[in-house]
């Protein structure tokens, strides 16, 4: 059984906001949501010993969801590969996976027309990955990510390279102690958990 | 970081939840258990049974028209492991049995036979109504106290409080809509009246301590021992910006005057104005807690989205037009 997750690499992150540009591009996003938020708490330290790190958020597609369970209507979904996505048409728009996910990855748009808004949140591309035409089967913040810092795969094939990152370099998860196995692996650049 | 989606039709809802499920649990005590088979005691809660009635259709209401899509709210009912689907099932079902146990006693002329015709069932009617109110009681605090992102509703206290502040709702609706009816003016309808007001009378005195003592140990342990998100509420509440709403609204106009007045006072003061600022006291307790919706803070995220208000964009955010079209 597939296990889809993504390792992102925060030692190659330089805060150019491309990721979050191609999933707003991708997914025709009204102008107050955005998916893939490049976080970042400024310059620390002092000078010289100065350096800044990013934080490239996006849904963290948890094995345990708060979210799914929570939706009363069933629209909050979770796909055998562990894809969290929501179905729009189900969706009514109470927020209370809203408030269930710990991370604040889910939204609704303000600017949509009354009686027909709906939450929305990162799919991990969903409908690209299941496009029967030329595009790669990865995620568009994947692809477009000229630092490579992004690498999404199957964490159940030994062969997959987010299989050898996960294995192989340190690896840290926000909030694990929610317990709801969150699939995006951060490297950190400087070691330690969020 | 401040996570604000619920606004004001959702704590009106968990209020109006609150008070019409507690009202109907209540009723079912005092018609099965305390006056059994007493045709003046089913008349005087016919009023606040129709109260409790339209407090439920209020809340639904007020709850449907928040939602983005109110016309996918028929598929609520479908899945069991959402806490709001079986808040919707009590609720449905509180309903219509509440108003078929009204029917059964319902004082029109008009519709004498088919009172007559379903009163045999009344009492099933009841014991539906009764026990789905008291699960929409519990199910308000529960349902916030699931969501474990929130810190300061995810904890067993909240449940708690949110009961006992629907219990005391309750009574002092009753205490307001008890005893009338086109038949109250009959002795054993008043004297009835007079056994149930006083009854709930002395419950408020025990409950609305015990919603006092919840919510300060709450909110003090927060202060003192909580969780970083938990303390940051807790701030706000006792010496924050929701100071005031807290200690002036809540607690003095919510709590304690009313238990002064259901103490030491009597006539107006006992049977209407303590009523009345409990029940504000209950409303303000639920616009506080929903309005206490922070989550731990991923770091950075504070800064990165609040840097459009910073920047003065929000008016250029508020101008673009859904379909792509903008002013500028």
């Amino acid at each position: 059984m597939a296990r889809m997750c993504m390792v992102i690499d925060k030692r190659r992150c330089i805060g150019c906001h491309s990721c979050t540009v191609a999933c707003r591009t991708w997914n025709q996003l009204p102008i107050d949501i955005v998916y893939n938020p490049v976080l970042s708490e400024g310059t620390q330290g002092k000078f010289p010993n100065v350096h800044r790190t990013w934080t490239p958020m996006l849904c963290q597609h948890c094995a345990k969801p708060a979210c799914v369970p929570a939706c009363p209507t069933g629209a909050s979904k979770q796909d055998a590969d562990g894809t969290v996505w929501i179905e729009y048409k189900k969706c009514m728009a109470c927020k209370v996976c809203v408030n269930a996910c710990p991370y604040g990855m889910r939204d609704q748009s303000k600017f949509e027309p009354r009686l027909h808004q709906f939450i929305r949140k990162c799919t991990f591309c969903r409908d690209r990955r299941e496009y029967e035409g030329d595009y790669a089967k990865s995620t568009y913040c994947v692809d477009t990510c000229h630092q490579k810092a992004r690498v999404f795969g199957d964490l159940d094939d030994p062969n997959s390279e987010v299989h050898k990152l996960v294995n192989r370099v340190k690896t840290t998860r926000i909030f694990e102690n929610l317990n709801t196995e969150p699939q995006i692996y951060y490297i950190d650049d400087m070691g330690g958990a969020l | 970081m401040r996570h604000h989606y619920w606004e004001l039709p959702i704590y009106v809802y968990l209020f109006l939840g609150g008070l019409g499920g507690g009202i109907m649990f209540l009723s079912m005590i005092f018609s099965l258990f305390m006056f059994p088979g007493v045709t003046a005691v089913v008349e005087t809660l016919w009023l606040p049974m129709l109260v409790a009635v339209g407090c439920l259709g209020l809340g639904c209401f007020f709850l449907v028209f928040e939602l983005g899509q109110p016309f996918a709210f028929l598929g609520v009912f479908l899945k069991s492991t959402s806490i709001i689907c079986w808040g919707a099932r009590f609720l449905t079902v509180a309903m219509i049995s509440a108003i078929l146990w009204l029917v059964c006693y319902i004082p029109l002329d008009m519709l004498a036979g088919l009172a007559e015709a379903i009163r045999p069932s009344a009492t099933l009617w009841m014991v539906l109504a009764g026990c789905c109110g008291f699960a929409i009681m519990v199910y308000t605090g529960v349902m916030l106290s699931t969501l474990k992102a929130h810190s300061f509703w995810a904890t067993p206290a909240l449940p708690a409080l949110f009961t006992v502040s629907a219990l005391s709702t309750a009574c002092a609706g009753i205490m307001l809509a008890a005893g009338i009816h086109p038949n109250g003016g009959l002795m054993q309808n008043l004297l009835a009246a007079e056994a149930i007001k006083e009854i709930v009378h002395m419950a408020d005195i025990v409950l609305v301590i015990a919603e006092l003592t919840i919510l300060l140990v709450m909110i003090l342990s927060f202060l003192g021992a909580g969780n970083k998100t938990q303390n940051k509420v807790a701030h706000r509440w006792v010496h924050g910006s929701y100071a005031p709403a807290f200690w002036g609204g809540m607690i003095c106009c919510g709590l304690v005057i009313p238990e002064i007045l259901n103490i030491f006072g009597s006539g107006v003061a006992t049977h209407i104005v303590a009523p009345v600022l409990v029940l504000c006291g209950g409303l303000l307790l639920r616009a506080l807690c929903i309005f206490s919706d922070d989550r731990a803070e991923i770091p950075g995220e504070n800064i990165y989205f609040n840097r459009l208000k910073k920047k003065g964009e929000a008016e250029f955010l508020t101008r673009w037009d859904y379909a792509g079209e903008n002013e500028y």
